[in-house]
């Protein structure tokens, strides 16, 4: 296949949408009916055109990206069939929809698994609509119990990581349902700060306030490993809670996703039942989370046996690697997000990740075995790492 | 393609009597504790002064290469069940298992084998005995009584050409091939104990799987005088680490390889021969080899331009992928076809100036685009192509890969090949040859730079 040409704007768009705030607006309404209830299928359609016919107006390498696809919102009848774009386009590329001269409320940069990789950037037209996907949703997930607690953030805070999506939403989760006693644990360049956080521990052991602990999963087995070492053992107060992010791949650096739940039951007292992993990219606005709290509190759900959801405004396709086409049910395929929340971006998301549909989401089988090429070939990473190093 | 698991060893008779079998990607070996272990070590040093140095090398030149010619013959069974083994076991379609087959063993022959050693040493006798120097005095080579050859697994056939090289020196021999270049070793041991049973005495191919082997390899590790290992950087230096200080290491690490295209040869009369060597080259090993080239670096100046190479380049790639076809690609390399190629879509329409083209599903991709730095690409059959202005630029665009760099496939440079080679040899570069000899390297080659088989040798001097 050769590319068409791209050809200039003359968009055969439909009607034009009023202004990005306009429909900033009309998508928190949307968002403020709850995370509950599952949006039909014809509403969700109505809206993913919506916000497809918008980018496609806006967005002119979105639009010519279509194009070169034969795809306009013309011929676009349900949401499946707009273009997903590759996650890994945000490194090359800013991928804005908005009014033209629009500055983004923040840019966000992906954190790169290693210190060479090309970094990508997210920007975030809007901070509002963010806060009014992040926050329902995780209260849904981690505070279903309506309480508010201190947040011990095992990051650095937004003022000493601006770029930081995760510092964001934290912050905004702590100022909407935070209590007194929570703060940030960790420098700007991300060392932990373990003598404060042990005093934290401490201060609610004493006082026997629940407390919400939200980190990486490195960071919480970097954490874990230095109470191990130090002997140290809390019993934090009932109704605690952890959410951990990053360590969906089954493995935090050599700690099992079991050994690092198991040490937080060990070392903080925290029961795997209180542990929710978040599952969520500096690409997209909405994040999906195990719902161990929300559903499953009383039940014993194996870790093997858990899984993701998002909110209602957000659907999940998963794709055969090779052919992108959808791989029948139960089948592993790479992940491909469509949240209405990107509406300020991209909407519809290829992602590098694996996963597998069940009931309504899918277990996450991490990012694809083998990400880089084998053998003697040379492996990116391995490359630009010696690149760099001379 | 049979199905069933292939047997994953092969040792002298006797060797191995009591051990538990294990099984991994098709092939099932045996797995030994560190008695076992040893037991095969100090038979197979044992047999070595009757099993190889009893011939001259010219002997050992002969058996070997009355082996290893049984792969070019397709009637001969063992050729043949090579045929049928690779396929699976290599995750490489039939076409491919022949093309590598062929490409590999042609270098097995008696006749290629005493090149090798000719190129090599000045006096291939000095590994019988002491052969006077130029400088006065007398020297001999001694190969190490033991080596000990890890395979990447990424190439078939790889390890079964160092086994060669560790016999043909007359060093006792364990070969511990990656799990996708299993059969040849295997099969070559087998033609070998059915040649000259004597010989094969001093050799053993074992395959084990990570962690399985934990006792085989920390004993084979302790007790080897050499080791030669290809694999990824992380695996050399873990080698490094757990080798005794005295144990040389001969270590293939990761390389990287391009092409670069000359003016005189961009004319519609030569394009379609300098497509067709280059898709060949991208193709073959499905690029997992570390000759496979990443890039193209097109020079500008001549009758046809980078843009017409990179669509004939895409016509070959569409052709070899019906005559020398993939097999299933992997879930990640997939993936990152798809990023890439998307991505490109994206800046294409952003107005950069890149131009794309793509084979069915995720089979093959051609970028071209300009380039101030060079990226590697995400394998798979994915080349990116770049225009530049003279031959001489090329040296500083891989500057900083040339740590990793490898080969680069020259055509049309004329009478500047040798300044071009030198500035390549610069920084980095270790081979420079035609497009069309790029997948398979004589056996002569100056491997990643050094020779193949003085780098197993050690000299001893006698003097007065």
């Amino acid at each position: 296949m050769v590319l068409a040409p791209v050809l200039s704007p003359s968009p055969e768009a439909g009607p034009a949408e009023p202004s990005f705030e306009r429909l900033v607006a009309n998508l928190v309404g949307l968002f403020q009916q709850g995370v509950g209830e599952a949006l039909d299928e014809h509403v969700f359609n109505g809206w993913a055109l919506r916000v497809f016919r918008w980018q496609f107006q806006q967005n002119p390498a979105f639009r010519g990206y279509c194009l070169g696809r034969g795809v306009t919102p013309g011929t676009v009848r349900s949401w499946v069939d707009v273009p997903a774009v590759p996650t890994g386009a945000f490194k090359r590329l800013r991928l804005m929809s908005t009014e033209e001269g629009r500055e983004p409320d923040a840019v966000f940069h992906t954190s790169g698994t290693s210190r060479t990789e090309r970094r990508g950037e997210h920007c975030v037209a809007s901070l509002r609509l963010y806060r009014s996907t992040l926050l329902p949703t995780f209260r849904v997930h981690l505070l279903p119990d309506g309480a508010r607690l201190p947040v011990l953030a095992l990051m650095p805070s937004p003022q000493d990581a601006p770029t930081s999506s995760l510092s964001y939403m934290i912050g905004a989760v702590s100022e909407a349902f935070g209590a007194e006693g929570g703060g940030w644990f960790a420098t700007a360049d991300g060392e932990l700060q373990e003598e404060e956080l042990r005093r934290a521990v401490e201060g609610a052991v004493d006082t026997g306030a629940p407390v919400l602990i939200a980190a990486t999963a490195f960071a919480l087995a970097y954490w874990l490993d230095g109470l191990a070492r130090d002997d140290l053992r809390f019993a934090l107060p009932e109704g605690s809670r952890v959410m951990e992010t990053g360590g969906f791949k089954g493995r935090v650096r050599g700690v099992s996703r079991d050994d690092l739940y198991h040490g937080i039951l060990a070392r903080l007292g925290i029961p795997m039942n209180r542990v929710v992993n978040e599952y969520g990219m500096t690409e997209m606005l909405s994040q999906f989370y195990e719902p161990a709290i929300s559903r499953f509190q009383d039940s014993d759900v194996g870790l093997e046996d858990r899984f993701h959801v998002g909110p209602p405004w957000v659907r999940t396709r998963i794709l055969d690697p090779v052919s992108l086409a959808h791989v029948p049910d139960g089948e592993p395929g790479l992940l491909c997000h469509h949240d209405l929340a990107n509406i300020g971006s991209v909407a519809c998301l290829l992602t590098e990740d694996m996963g597998v549909a069940v009931a309504d989401g899918f277990r996450l089988l991490g990012r694809i075995p083998g990400a880089e090429p084998r053998g003697c070939s040379l492996a990116i990473e391995e490359l630009l790492e010696a690149a760099q190093a001379r | 393609m049979v199905t069933e698991s292939f047997d994953g060893w092969a040792v002298p008779p006797g060797t191995l009597t009591d051990f538990v079998l294990a099984e991994d990607g098709g092939v099932r070996h045996p797995v030994l504790d560190a008695e076992a272990a040893r037991g095969l070590l100090v038979a197979l040093s044992a047999a070595r002064e009757n099993a190889l140095l009893r011939d001259t090398v010219q002997e050992r030149v002969r058996l070997l290469g009355r082996a290893g010619a049984r792969f070019l013959d397709p009637e001969d069974p063992l050729r043949q069940e090579a045929e049928e083994r690779l396929p699976a076991t290599a995750d490489i379609s039939p076409e491919m298992a022949r093309a590598v087959i062929e490409g590999m063993a042609r270098d097995w022959t008696a006749e290629r084998l005493a090149a090798l050693l000719s190129a090599e040493l000045s006096q291939p006798e000095a590994l019988d005995l002491f052969v006077p120097q130029p400088g006065g005095g007398r020297a001999r080579a001694f190969a190490p009584a033991l080596s000990f050859h890890i395979g990447a697994g990424t190439v078939p056939g790889v390890s079964a050409t160092s086994m060669l090289r560790g016999l043909l020196l007359g060093s006792a021999t364990l070969v511990k091939p990656g799990v996708g270049d299993v059969v040849l070793p295997v099969l070559l041991a087998r033609a070998l104990a059915e040649e000259a049973p004597r010989l094969a005495s001093a050799v053993a191919v074992l395959y084990w799987s990570g962690g399985s082997g934990e006792d085989t390899e920390r004993v084979a590790l302790e007790t080897a005088d050499l080791v030669v290992a290809y694999g990824g950087d992380a695996t050399v230096r873990s080698l490094r680490d757990r080798l005794p200080v005295t144990t040389p290491l001969v270590a293939y690490h990761h390389r990287l390889s391009v092409a670069l295209v000359g003016r005189s040869v961009l004319s519609q009369e030569s394009l379609p021969g300098v497509a067709s060597a280059l898709a060949r080259a991208v193709a073959l090993f499905d690029q997992r080899g570390c000759v496979s080239p990443h890039a193209v670096l097109v020079e500008q100046g001549g009758d046809v331009g980078a843009g017409e190479l990179t669509e004939a380049l895409a016509r070959e790639l569409e052709r070899l992928h019906r005559v020398l076809p993939p097999t299933h690609l992997a879930p990640s390399h997939a993936s990152a076809v798809h990023q890439l190629r998307r991505t490109c879509e994206l800046r294409r329409a952003a107005g950069e100036n890149i131009e794309l083209h793509t084979g069915p599903g995720a089979s093959w991709t051609v970028v071209l685009e300009s380039a101030t730095k060079l990226e590697p690409s995400c394998l798979g059959r994915t080349v990116h192509v770049h225009s530049v202005v003279d031959a001489l630029d090329v040296p500083d665009l891989l500057v900083p890969v040339g740590r990793h760099l490898q080969t680069v496939g020259v055509a049309g440079l004329g009478e500047r090949v040798d300044e071009v080679a030198a500035a390549l040899g610069k920084v980095g570069a270790v081979r420079i040859c035609p497009l069309g000899d790029v997948p398979f390297p004589p056996p002569w080659w100056h491997h990643d730079g050094r020779g193949p088989l003085s780098v197993f040798l050690r000299w001893v001097d006698l003097e007065g």
